[in-house]
């Protein structure tokens, strides 16, 4: 709705077209290729302009003709990669896009060198040591330009990179807020910014332009927070508005919904995606992680294959086909393939955690403590990473060791039942029962993904002779796996059961301990005990039937607890 | 595009996707530095040089070759001292390669000498400094062209980064210069942590855009000098804090260091120490584990989970937390912790490890307040048999302790003492004979004997240390040292010499600043002393506020200073109720000294409601147990009690006598005001004896009544030092009675006018003669 009224503030799809077209020319002839590319994406979601209705070319200024042919031989080596060459025929240059390109193309320069010198390291006295030595020279002449107020949108977002890389993050932020304002449908310009915004309070202060691109923004921002619900009102809106064709968008749901675990919409998305899309590769990292979730090994399989012939040197291929060789537990090739996707890129966040998971099924606890930590270097907020250290130290049985790192996963994600769950194990296991009954309840209570809360919470209770509260839990829990509908391959329906017969049983409620024993002969395991509790049951039912026995019929009553769920519930919710 | 958003940054020490945690491990890279140490031993071999500057030289080259990269300058200013000619000859040398070509390095590494032919001089392949040129070569050859030519480059940066300096640095030259002419070997380490001390200071954050972008990079330290910054620095967080870095100013090294070597997992331990200084139990306990976790990293190459491979520092890293939430008081999360530690140890069989769980066990619930003697018994038992004398001696100590509370017998204490310091000085555990002669002084203080307690904390003081001196820090800052200064403190102040209490006090805030662990020593030692002083001043007022700060400190002393307060203030009740409180309190901590000085206080409570008779067995327990425990000085207190008492109640011969037992260690051993109290009282029962009544009717015995007329002068004596006014004004008041009383009429003039005066200062109504002590 708020998009409608935007759209009408800013003239119709039409005009954002448009406008969209021009910034697209604009990048191209600056070689900011990825800008572009997403600018692209969009504007072809949008409906063909009428030919008359193509935004004109940007004017032609004086500058522009003087520096023609300086920046058409520029930038042909530009696209070439020989940056100190475009760098060397663009000096002197006045225009604005002449320096732009000329200030690219010596922070690309540098960049390179930077990459390649990392090689030639003289060891560990350089290491690190290495960096962009262009960096300084760029900021100081671009602060000078800066403070003169010479820069234009393109120069300003150059010059927040710079800032950035030289680790001034504060002034950074503000650049690019300045570069925002100057240049609203630069969307390099939002990434970079949504990198550099931490938390909810500081994206609150920040001072935005009013632009339709500000919601591609802020659901940005809102995935990237893990405030999925507003990102995902935020994309609704936007496709509402008309951008319903934008492969963008539908990858930024899908991905969305795989952050909050909700697999089956997320996989239909990814699917729609491939059927629109087939050659992307982008985000299919994503993708296979839900197959993986999902243990659909054809599907997984044959993305894989497909990503190899697309392209065998990405990243996301890389993960890819380690995912596949972990659904067939080839840990071995797993990791080598995960090595290998970080090879191409170190800081690819997923590939660490996904490395530690794998040496993890490998037992090569240290490798695997190694793995997350270099994956929370890369981001501390990555809370797999946090949990995946976690269960490591569980399984090097150091429960209390094990907790520090949980807590901090689950502070990341308190929503997310698993920390809560692995949290109350831990606490479990330190023999802390109230902690750990918190930790159930509560994983309980944020929607357990694995259902499998109640019964722990229900067995400590069992454990510390709580038989009221245990019986409750059960109960719960019963409710609970049958009210989800499929069937789980973990659930102990039989435990339950069996452990609420013999509870009514003893709390004389014959009736609805009659009625859980027959349920337990419904299952293997539990069949003959529940056959000897209805055998019991009968038993002193009988005896029940002889005079004496009616003294004791209203006193039974009065023992039943108050708090028990009543029993007949339990037809209401079988399957 | 691509690589503004995503750095292409890529990891040569990678392999399998994993950088090895050690890359230090290949320790000789060629430097610009170790060039012009390979110069000067090329020059040495090539020239000749006089005997002496030769023998200067010899001594030079090991640290040279050990020790940290120093800048060129430093390196000719060392060499320069022991031999100028050399140094020019190496300046030249450099000169030569920065100033010519590529090919002039080149032909520097070809010329030198072989180790391996040369058979005769000194650089023959085993020799040290063989090995040293065998290394370099190494190194050297195995470079690519490109990072020949990278190592050229740094050469000539190196080098003329030296003679570029004075132009735009001048005043910064001299002082390194100052600073280097009285260096000798020992400290040419210390310069290099003073100058990045002082780039600190130079050079803030930001300063100014062109100035910053235009001061030299402050680059990454190389591995030793990495290390040495953090031994060192180490090192002073435990001995000296205030010589270290301020927090602030290491956690940013620290950064800096962290983001050039994120594997430097010492650096993460240090960041662990810094944070515990800061009481930060959120960032020491994150570094202390991410140290842990790359330890695990570090420790795993080629051992497996035994002995010696990353189970045990699972093991001791689970200790470890233990011990950091035992230092930050959460007991129940300690507890937990140490189990794990111990489980884990148990099932490795690492005894060495469980002795230090054990003992941390006992430690722990010595904290929690419950009796673990029996632990510390088997824990020291232990500890011996596995040969671990400091945990053995430690335990000891601990034991000693427990002793020393529960009333353990004098000299049963002090053999163990002394079996303990035998092991100590076999062992040249010199931190553990601080502890030792810090506890002495402590058993000493708390069985009166001032003078000895004195003595072993002067004793501790002017030790030297046995430990070698590093890094110029002299005195240590450990707790021995902050016990022994606090009790050298307070027997000042009850001496009266306030002035010496300030400057020791002091000193004792420069040493332990208020956010240091052992600050709360002398916090509360500081209280306690104004608190003494202003109720000795008779300002109940002042002392009240002071209570509250006591009791932040420490809960039972606040609840007895308050006590004590409301008691002066007259609210009795109040008193009762706190002092009963205290007294069951007590009784099940067994804090003895507490308990008899609760004793006294509900005895004086009784003393003036007039119950004398009550008082008295009270006073009779207090002084049981005081004899019991060896509490001397308390014991002469509760004397003094009793003799007032006694008085009181009409037996002044009695309580001369009793005084005469109490009164010679008093004199000897007691406070200011103790002595003065006892002379006071000792006056009264001589005028009581010499059937002195207050109508004034004249002294029976005129020989007792002038021997009170000296007593009550010396008792004056005492009460003015510590400007107690109120007793004064008593002291004047019977010493116009005597006067009068034996017809010395100007006397007695004199002093009813110095009562008068006193009275009309005070305002408050005098007391009918003391009903106190």
């Amino acid at each position: 709705m708020k998009m409608a009224a935007l759209c009408s503030e800013y003239g119709d799809l039409v005009q954002i077209k448009k406008q969209l077209m021009s910034v697209i020319s604009l990048c191209k002839e600056r070689g900011l290729l990825h800008s572009s590319k997403w600018a692209s994406e969009l504007a072809s979601a949008l409906d063909r302009l009428p030919k008359d209705e193509l935004p004109p070319s940007p004017p032609f200024t004086e500058e522009d003709a003087q520096d023609l042919d300086a920046l058409t031989l520029a930038k042909s080596y530009f696209d070439l990669k020989e940056y100190d060459r475009a760098a060397y025929f663009l000096k002197g240059c006045c225009s604005q896009k002449a320096y732009f390109l000329y200030m690219y193309s010596r922070y690309l320069s540098g960049e390179k060198k930077k990459d390649d010198e990392t090689v030639d390291s003289l060891g560990p006295l350089e290491k690190g040591q290495v960096r962009n030595e262009a960096l300084r020279e760029l900021r100081v002449e671009l602060s000078k330009k800066h403070n003169a107020g010479e820069l234009d949108g393109f120069t300003l977002y150059l010059y927040g990179v710079v800032l950035r890389k030289l680790d001034l993050l504060k002034e950074a932020v503000e650049v690019f807020v300045e570069a925002i304002h100057a240049l609203p449908l630069h969307w390099g310009a939002w990434l970079e910014l949504s990198n550099l915004v931490t938390n909810i309070e500081m994206l609150k202060s920040l001072s935005l332009p009013d632009c339709w691109i500000k919601d591609f923004f802020l659901a940005h921002m809102y995935t990237e927070l893990q405030m999925i619900k507003e990102a995902l009102q935020k994309y609704q809106n936007l496709i509402e508005a008309g951008f319903s064709k934008s492969t963008y968008i539908i990858s930024q749901i899908a991905v969305a919904y795989h952050n909050i675990r909700d697999i089956d919409q997320a996989l239909a998305l990814f699917n729609e995606l491939r059927e629109q899309d087939p050659y992307r590769i982008d985000n299919m990292d994503t993708f296979s992680n839900l197959l993986y979730v999902k243990s659909m090994k054809p599907e997984l399989s044959y993305l894989a294959h497909n990503l190899v012939e697309i392209d065998k040197y990405r990243v996301e291929t890389c993960c890819v086909i380690g995912n596949y060789y972990s659904l067939r537990s080839q840990h071995e090739k797993a990791a080598l393939y995960f090595q290998r996707a970080l090879k191409l890129n170190p800081r690819c966040l997923g590939a660490w955690t996904l490395m530690g998971h794998e040496y993890m099924e490998m037992k090569n606890t240290s490798a695997a403590i190694q793995a997350y930590r270099h994956a929370i270097e890369v981001n501390k907020r990555d809370y797999r990473a946090w949990y995946g250290l976690g269960q490591t130290y569980e399984i090097l049985k150091m429960p209390f060791y094990c907790l520090y790192y949980y807590r901090k996963a689950h502070q990341l994600r308190p929503n997310d039942s698993r920390m809560l769950v692995a949290l109350g194990e831990s606490y479990e296991k330190l023999s802390q029962h109230s902690e750990a009954k918190k930790c159930y309840w509560r994983a309980y209570s944020v929607g357990d993904v694995e259902k499998m809360a109640l019964l722990k919470l229900a067995k400590l209770h069992e454990q510390l002779n709580e038989s009221d509260d245990a019986a409750q839990c059960y109960m719960l829990y019963i409710q609970d796996i049958f009210s989800c509908g499929e069937q789980l391959e973990h659930a102990e329906v039989s435990t339950a059961l069996r452990y609420l017969g013999q509870y009514y049983f003893k709390n004389k409620l014959y009736d609805e301990a009659s009625l859980c024993a027959q349920r337990c002969c419904d299952y293997n395991d539990a069949r003959e005990e529940g056959k000897a509790l209805l055998r019991q049951i009968s038993q002193v039912r009988d005896q029940i039937e002889t005079p004496s026995a009616d003294l004791f019929a209203p006193l039974s009553n009065n023992n039943t607890p108050v708090r028990r769920v009543s029993p007949l519930n339990l037809i209401s919710f079988t399957p | 595009m691509a690589s503004v958003h995503e750095s292409l940054y890529f990891n040569p020490m990678m392999t399998n996707g994993v950088v090895h945690a050690n890359v230090f491990g290949i320790k000789d890279w060629v430097t610009p530095y170790k060039i012009s140490v390979l110069a000067l031993l090329y020059d040495m071999t090539a020239s000749k040089i006089s005997l002496p500057e030769r023998r200067r030289l010899n001594k030079l080259i090991l640290p040279l070759q050990q020790g940290p990269d120093l800048s060129l300058g430093q390196f000719l200013k060392t060499v320069e001292e022991c031999c100028p000619q050399t140094a020019y000859a190496v300046k030249q040398r450099l000169q030569e390669m920065a100033d010519g070509e590529l090919k002039d390095m080149e032909y520097f590494f070809s010329t030198l000498p072989t180790p391996f032919t040369a058979f005769d001089s000194e650089a023959y392949k085993t020799s040290v400094v063989g090995l040293f040129m065998r290394h370099m070569l190494l190194a050297y050859n195995k470079l690519s062209f490109s990072q020949v030519y990278k190592l050229y480059k740094s050469l000539q940066l190196y080098y003329h980064s030296h003679y570029a300096k004075p132009a735009d640095g001048q005043s910064s030259l001299p002082a390194l210069v100052a600073d280097d002419s009285d260096m000798d070997l020992t400290s040419t380490e210390d310069t290099v942590g003073d100058r990045i001390d002082r780039e600190e200071l130079d050079t803030p954050m930001h300063e100014s855009e062109l100035r910053s972008d235009n001061a030299p990079s402050r680059g990454p330290l190389s591995q030793k000098q990495a290390e040495y910054f953090l031994a060192r620095q180490a090192y002073l967080l435990k001995n000296d804090e205030n010589k270290a870095l301020k927090p602030a100013a290491l956690q940013e090294e620290l950064n800096n260091m962290l983001k050039f070597n994120p594997d430097f997992a010492e650096a993460h331990y240090l960041n662990y120490l810094n944070s515990m200084r800061v009481q930060d139990i959120f960032l020491s306990a994150h570094c202390l584990l991410h140290y842990f976790d790359r330890l695990i990293l570090s420790g795993n190459e080629g051992k497996s989970n035994g002995d010696e491979g990353y189970g045990r520092s699972l093991r001791y890293a689970a200790l470890n937390l233990a011990s950091l939430h035992c230092r930050f008081g959460h007991y129940q999360q300690a507890d937990l912790a140490l189990q794990e530690a111990i489980r884990i140890a148990q099932e490795s069989n690492d005894h060495v490890c469980l002795q230090h769980c054990l003992s941390w066990l006992y430690t722990l619930e010595q904290m929690k307040g419950s009796d673990s003697t029996v632990l510390t018994e088997d824990s020291v038992k232990m500890a011996a048999h596995f040969c671990l004398p400091y945990l053995a001696s430690l335990g000891n100590q601990s034991l000693v302790q427990q002793g020393a509370t529960q009333g353990e017998t004098a000299h049963k204490l002090m053999d163990a003492l002394k079996d303990t310091d035998i092991l100590h000085w076999k062992h040249s555990l010199s931190e553990l004979i601080e502890i030792s002669l810090a506890q002495t002084t402590s058993i000493w203080r708390m069985y009166g004997k001032s003078t000895m307690a004195l003595q072993q904390a002067q004793l501790l003081l002017n030790m030297s240390s046995l430990e070698p001196v590093n890094f110029g820090v002299q005195q240590n800052n450990t707790e021995a040292f902050a016990v022994a200064l606090c009790h050298l403190a307070e027997l000042h102040a009850e001496q009266g010499l306030y002035c010496a209490v300030s400057h020791i006090l002091q000193h004792l805030k420069e040493q332990f600043p208020p956010h240091s662990q052992h600050a709360k020593l002398w916090m509360l030692c500081n209280l306690k002393i104004q608190f003494e002083r202003h109720m000795n001043e008779g300002k109940y007022q002042m002392a009240e506020p002071l209570v509250t700060a006591i009791s932040a400190l420490n809960k039972t002393e606040g609840l007895y200073r308050k006590a004590q307060v409301l008691k002066a203030l007259n609210r009795s009740t109040e008193a009762y109720s706190v002092l009963q409180r205290l007294q069951v309190h007590c009784e099940t901590t067994k804090c003895t000294e507490v308990v008899i000085r609760v004793m006294l206080s509900t005895a004086e409570l009784h003393w003036e409601s007039s119950g004398f008779s009550t008082a008295l067995p009270l006073l009779l327990q207090a002084l049981a147990l005081a004899r019991k425990h060896h509490l001397q000085s308390l014991a002469s207190e509760t004397i003094l009690h009793l003799a007032f008492t006694q008085l009181m109640l009409g037996v002044p011969e009695h309580a001369l006598s009793v005084l005469h037992e109490a009164i010679e260690p008093v004199l000897a051993h007691g406070s200011v005001m103790d002595k003065g109290r006892a002379l006071l009282l000792t006056a009264r029962c001589q005028m009581a004896v010499a059937g002195f009544r207050l109508n004034g009717k004249g002294p029976a015995d005129f020989h007792l009544a002038g021997l009170a007329v000296d007593t009550l002068n010396e008792a004056a004596g005492y009460f003015s030092k510590l400007n107690c006014k109120e007793r004064l004004r008593d002291v004047h008041y019977l010493h116009a009675l005597l006067h009068r009383s034996l017809g010395q009429t100007s006397q007695c003039h004199k002093s009813a006018m110095l009562f008068r005066l006193l009275d009309q200062e005070l305002q408050s109504p005098a007391p009918p003669v003391s009903m106190r002590l």
